[in-house]
């Protein structure tokens, strides 16, 4: 590795500078093709596309050449560490996704590209801040920063009325959401005097053991604070009861933008949940194991219920997600070294899989934009044979058939939760992740069995397909509201190849992974 | 004087405001009970912040206040959109997504 820390006389500005360099090279790219803007031939073509995922390239390097250090910047606020690069670099990759499968997306609908490509530069570099962020001013405000990209990018289809409802309703409760998180890190500072993580982690560590005085009302203010905190935070990783916004964003968003909020916002809501929960919440305050184990049942039992009934595939991805993030959540109340690291391990292997079937929803909505509706996906194996083959595939990653990368996740969580003694609640996922088969199975059945009246309805009321020329070459369709183009670009098939690859090869190969996720977990504890 | 009595009012604020939120139907009101929680938090934060001798607080302050006018461009913005699709600024009328 290259190291450049000895160029650098170690002072607050510089640190503090170096601390941030992944998130700030992004933040420049941003800028830069915002400015793209002011020239009208810079930026009708492709640049804003290519410059971003240069950008993560770019910061990709930097995080490859400060990896393995720790460095705090900013009196602590900023603490980049092997815990960071991991998650950096899954974050990156989601980003990396979403850019790939917008620009055929995008280009489908009358709207301005280069503030859409930035936006998405703007809300990685606010997922990487929050993932690094040590301080309660901070994880509000990279919070903050990541729910504006994501509101502005959800109702980014002007005109269209379910994409500007969207963004309504995730406003106005994801705002909600953050007045609770705000309001709740005032009752953390009233109780311990301290905004920094690690300060917080001491006082109650000290007041814990020395039983000081005063403990009654301290031990009150943590744990409002505490829970008032956890329903800011679970209302972004969309536990059950503080779910309601995520079907109706999931479903009227672009679907990149819906897949950049199901990998990317998900995980770093939970990775700054883990951060906190492993430095703050982690002790006999209150049992929040109990209310995490409530939350993680509801969440799981609710997402695969509503779920089934549902028949427009960006929604029953939505409800998956919730259950999903159930499952991430036993990881996390299995607790300990091996819990957090699988929790790790899942996140990790969840961005490729659920990235994978956003970016076949986007292949579908190019060949036919009314193409949501499950009953639309039938006979799709055979006309498109590869693509429906991916999906199948990340279907069966998404209900943890084995050989993928989603078996392996709910292996490492589900067995860190047997080895706490969690022996009920890994029976109620194992029920509920053998429910949550019967959908994911349900639209592969689709796909390759047909009913015959089904197939019918679809034909007559589709688009006149052609397979004759190069495969997927349609005619034009003109929508009320967008033109599909007909055809998979390349950036979408090379999405699709880095899912499958990640999602086979974490099934296959899964200590790579896994080793860098100790390592990470390590970096965690080592104050 | 406890601090006590200021983390009282200001969780009265911030229930006000929330109670605000869920019921109310016009998005503008929404808005400002919004507003409400996050003044609410500003308060407790200065209460405390005075109380303990620090400027931790002070600080955080400031930076809710500029996430907030933020937050009100984009609220506006949504408004504004919303408007122009439906005619009014009536939350019920958000109705199009669902099962």
């Amino acid at each position: 590795m290259l190291n450049i820390s000895h160029i650098y006389n170690m002072n607050f500005l510089e640190k503090g500078m170096l601390s941030i360099m992944p998130e700030a090279v992004i933040i420049v790219f941003a800028f830069i093709v915002l400015f793209l803007t002011f020239f009208e031939r810079l930026s009708k073509s492709n640049n804003p596309y290519y410059l971003s995922l240069i950008s993560i390239g770019f910061s990709m390097l930097y995080i490859l050449m400060l990896s393995g250090r720790t460095i705090d910047g900013f009196y602590g606020s900023i603490v980049f560490n092997e815990f960071s690069v991991f998650l950096f670099i899954g974050i990156l990759f989601a980003g990396f996704l979403t850019i790939l499968m917008s620009n055929n997306y995008i280009n489908n609908f009358e709207v301005p590209l280069p503030e859409y490509y930035s936006l998405i530069l703007f809300g990685v570099s606010s997922m990487m801040l929050l993932v690094s962020s040590n301080n309660l001013i901070m994880v509000f405000l990279s919070i903050e920063f990541m729910s504006i990209t994501a509101y502005i990018l959800t109702g980014y289809l002007k005109g269209n009325t379910r994409s500007t409802e969207a963004a309504l309703k995730y406003f106005v409760l994801g705002t909600f959401a953050s007045a609770f998180l705000i309001f709740g890190s005032v009752f953390i500072y009233a109780a311990t005097g301290h905004l920094n993580l690690y300060n917080i982690h001491y006082f109650i560590t000290s007041v814990a053991n020395k039983g000081l005085i005063n403990f009654g009302t301290i031990k009150i203010y943590l744990a409002i604070g505490l829970i008032l905190f956890l329903v800011g935070l679970a209302f972004k990783m969309s536990l059950f009861p503080f779910h309601a916004w995520t079907p109706d964003a999931y479903d009227g968003a672009p679907t990149p933008i819906t897949n950049f909020m199901a990998t990317g916002i998900k995980i770093a809501a939970f990775a700054i949940f883990l951060r906190i929960y492993s430095l703050i919440y982690n002790f006999n305050i209150m049992d929040f194991n109990n209310i995490l184990w409530l939350l993680a049942i509801l969440s799981m039992t609710f997402g695969n219920i509503a779920a089934i009934m549902s028949s427009n595939i960006k929604r029953l991805l939505a409800y998956s997600s919730i259950a999903q993030a159930g499952y991430i959540l036993i990881g996390i109340i299995g607790g300990g070294y091996y819990g957090y690291s699988g929790t790790l391990f899942y996140l990790f292997a969840y961005i490729f899989m659920t990235a994978g079937a956003f970016a076949i929803v986007v292949a579908f909505e190019n060949f036919d934009l009314m193409s949501l509706d499950i009953k639309k996906y039938s006979g799709i194996g055979y006309k498109y044979p590869f693509v429906a083959a991916a999906m199948a595939f990340f279907l069966l990653s998404l209900a943890g058939i084995p050989v993928t990368s989603g078996f392996m996740g709910k292996f490492y969580v589900f067995s860190a939760a047997i080895k706490s003694r969690y022996d009920l609640l890994v029976l109620i996922a194992l029920i509920n992740s053998a429910f949550a088969a019967f959908y994911y199975i349900k639209i592969i059945v689709q796909m390759y069995m047909p009913d015959k009246e089904e197939l019918i309805i679809s034909s007559s009321n589709g688009v006149q397909r052609d397979r004759g020329s190069g495969g997927a070459n349609l005619n034009k369709l003109n929508n009320d509201f967008g033109v599909v183009n007909g055809k998979i670009n390349e950036g979408l098939m090379i999405a699709i190849f880095i899912c499958l690859f990640f999602t086979l090869l974490m099934g296959i190969f899964p200590q790579i992974f896994i080793n860098f996720a100790h390592n990470s977990i390590n970096s965690l504890w080592s104050i | 004087m406890s601090i006590n009595a200021y983390l009282i009012v200001a969780g009265v604020i911030f229930c006000i405001g929330a109670f605000g939120v869920l019921i109310r139907k016009n998005l503008i009101i929404i808005f400002m009970s919004l507003e409400l929680m996050f003044n609410a938090a500003n308060l407790g934060l200065v209460a405390v912040s005075g109380y303990l001798n620090l400027i931790d607080g002070d600080i955080f302050v400031i930076f809710v206040m500029v996430v907030a006018a933020a937050e009100a461009a984009i609220a506006l913005g949504i408004a504004v959109a919303f408007y122009r699709e439906k005619g009014t600024v009536d939350i019920d009328k958000a109705n199009e997504l669902k099962l």
